[in-house]
């Protein structure tokens, strides 16, 4: 037989195929909803205040804070260097670039959790990476930061170092009292989220 | 988990490396097919010989069929695939000089370095005014700057343009190929040629 007819027997079924079945239009990037339940048992959406501060005293320039209140709550206080993007406006194309991008760490953050987990959950489950929620929210803040309480004297070294950290890093982000730091600031500090570099498209170069 | 280098899989230099052995593989099978003698590449326009429609046709359904294939068992993520930019002018223009070309010097550019490297004087001649080309339109740049930018088109797919399915357009394109094929084989009939 002819290489034509070979060709034809083999490639013209593929073809039909390839022509009957429905296109895969699955994006590997996006998560399933078992895997965006599993992350969030996980919590590592998290960043807990103090990595959060630290990296606020350090001017860690890779933390982008955005606060999802609404731009009311966010005139009356927001955390230094942060952004509002009210959840309402989350996907508006404005802010496309700040939500989907793979340079910075944002830290959503709102009063409570549940608005900040919103947040995530959808940048989430639209594939967006270096996405993450401040730990506890501003209360929380307040409570660990800005008056941070004091541990009882039985407490381990660890719990004080944490407690000297938060107290001197809420001073300088302008709350609690006066204080000296006696250690280094950055010893309880969690470390860092790291930052995912997303898939880039490449040119190639090719021809006959 | 495809494209491996976009993803990560695989670093720049595996890349370059990769594209270094296919590299050799293509010169191989190009030279092996006849690809390095210019009175065969040359047969195309004649109709004596057509190897160069059939190799090249089946080479691109061939990787056509592949892609689509990995794309519906999830290898691959087709919308992280690098396409050309299209723009329309230039690649009309480009067209007919390339084929005029090809007509004329009897090579292309990859198989005027194919006949070059087993010694034909003909290809480096060839790959000469290859050089002499790109010099031209990189000094005269500003002259068709306009028209080498003109009515630019982002990446189109023909089958987004036509409302067809990519699986069915390619079911077309292969039944066209096919066709080609056939004419091909009949041209070679009606024009032989004994000795080229």
């Amino acid at each position: 037989m002819r290489p034509l007819k070979w060709l034809a027997i083999f490639i013209v079924p593929m073809g039909i195929i390839i022509a009957a079945v429905p296109q895969n239009t699955t994006k590997p990037y996006k998560l399933t909803a078992p895997q965006l339940l599993a992350e969030a048992n996980n919590r590592t959406q998290y960043v807990t205040p103090e990595t959060v501060a630290d990296m606020i005293v350090n001017k860690d320039p890779s933390l982008q804070l955005i606060d999802v209140r609404s731009q009311d709550e966010f005139e009356k206080f927001s955390l230094p260097g942060a952004i509002n993007i009210p959840l309402t406006d989350l996907l508006a194309e404005k802010y496309a670039d700040v939500i989907n991008q793979d340079l910075k760490t944002n830290v959503f953050y709102s009063n409570g959790t549940v608005t900040a987990n919103q947040a995530w959950m959808l940048t989430r489950q639209l594939g967006y990476a270096n996405n993450f929620v401040l730990e506890g929210g501003l209360n929380y803040w307040f409570e660990v930061i800005m008056n941070p309480g004091k541990p009882v004297t039985t407490s381990p070294d660890e719990e004080f170092a944490r407690y000297n950290f938060r107290r001197s890093a809420g001073s300088a982000l302008g709350g609690g009292g006066a204080f000296q730091a006696q250690t280094g600031q950055s010893q309880a500090a969690a470390p860092k989220p790291a930052v995912t570099t997303g898939p880039k498209k490449k040119k190639v170069a090719g021809g006959c | 988990m495809g494209p491996l280098i976009t993803n990560g899989i695989i670093s720049e230099s595996t890349n370059l490396f990769l594209a270094f052995i296919i590299g050799i593989g293509f010169g191989f099978v190009l030279e092996q097919s006849g690809f390095s003698s210019s009175r065969k590449l040359a047969g195309v326009f004649y109709g004596y010989d057509t190897v160069v429609l059939k190799v090249f046709f089946t080479a691109a359904i061939t990787a056509m069929l592949g892609l689509l294939f990995f794309s519906l068992f999830g290898w691959i993520d087709l919308s992280l695939v690098y396409v050309n930019p299209t723009y329309l002018t230039s690649a009309i223009v480009g067209g007919i000089i390339m084929g005029a070309g090809f007509i004329i010097g009897g090579y292309c550019p990859g198989t005027s370095f194919c006949g070059a490297s087993i010694g034909k004087i003909d290809g480096m001649v060839f790959i000469g005014g290859l050089f002499i080309g790109v010099l031209l339109f990189g000094l005269g740049y500003k002259l068709w700057e306009n028209l080498y930018l003109a009515k630019f088109m982002g990446s189109p797919k023909v089958s987004t343009s036509l409302g067809l399915s990519d699986g069915f357009f390619g079911l077309l394109l292969i039944l066209a190929a096919l066709g080609m094929f056939w004419v091909a084989e009949l041209a070679e009939k009606k024009f032989p040629r004994e000795e080229y």
